[in-house]
């Protein structure tokens, strides 16, 4: 049994224009991802019945703002990007850094970006997305 | 990006303290770990400085990785005793605008405490008050 903890994690990010890269300074990242279901109860059924249907994903990724960190600019940008046709890739990482490994992969949109300057606290940039296409598990 | 020097963020803070003290009027400073006798019904200034809590703030381990590094500085004024708290109080504006809400060399100095005054000076016979100021240092690896 091998436990993780969460600051061996990572984010990597590319806009459609580049390569996969760490995104430097990030602190959390989320991912959640849904199945929708098709009801198939037919008659003389008693219990009622699915089929796993069209999957989709969505999630965070929250940075401590530095404007000097490698790709931090590239992602928290990526919002005011358009025509925006889903171009963007994102690995995250539960641990280390090797692509394909310990990660989850998918191309996505970011749908929002929220940075926030608090007196006293670290400057923090939040930014939420989708995926789009497929959802690439690399968990096991 | 590197391990954060902690013997350079103690400079940091001392040395604002030493060059400020070493202006007219000129007052005797000492640090951590430094033998001193003081001179009877003088003025002088102790600095000690601590380095305290450590946190993860962001992913990475020893790379890419932010620390926040979290200190404290004391500092004791010493005034002749019985003769009021106005000359305490000049040294202590002097030294409490030295760090109000600064960022220097990459250490954020928080709004300093006090002067507030000691019931037991320690050493005796001075009429003693104490600043205290709380920095951090956001280490990147």
């Amino acid at each position: 049994m091998a436990t993780i903890r969460g600051e061996s994690g990572s984010v990597e990010f590319e806009t459609g224009s580049g390569t996969l890269a760490t995104v430097v300074g990030t602190r959390s990242w989320s991912l959640s991802i849904t199945k929708e279901t098709l009801d198939t109860t037919v008659h003389g059924n008693t219990f009622r019945q699915f089929i796993g249907s069209m999957i989709s994903g969505s999630g965070t990724v929250e940075l401590v703002y530095d404007p000097d960190a490698t790709g931090q600019a590239g992602l928290i940008e990526d919002i005011i990007k358009s025509p925006d046709t889903a171009d963007a890739s994102f690995e995250l990482f539960t641990t280390g850094s090797t692509n394909g490994q310990d990660s989850v992969s998918f191309g996505g949109i970011i749908t929002d970006m929220e940075i926030t300057s608090t007196v006293g606290e670290l400057v923090i940039a939040t930014c939420n997305f989708i995926t789009s296409s497929t959802i690439t598990s690399n968990l096991d | 990006m590197a391990a954060a020097d902690l013997n350079a963020i103690r400079a940091t803070v001392e040395g604002r303290l030493a060059t400020e003290l070493a202006n007219s009027p000129a007052l005797p400073v000492v640090f951590n770990n430094m033998a001193y006798e003081p001179t009877p019904n003088s003025s002088w200034v102790q600095c000690l400085t601590a380095f305290g809590a450590n946190e993860y703030l962001g992913h990475g381990l020893t790379t890419s990785g932010y620390n926040r590094i979290v200190g404290l500085t004391l500092i004791n004024i010493f005034t002749p005793k019985g003769a009021g708290p106005g000359a305490n109080l000049v040294i202590g504006k002097r030294i409490r605008d030295l760090y109000n809400r600064i960022i220097v060399s990459g250490v954020f100095f928080d709004a300093p405490n006090g002067p507030e005054a000691t019931g037991s000076p320690s050493p005796e016979g001075y009429f003693q008050t104490q600043v205290r100021v709380a920095f951090e240092f956001i280490e990147e690896l």
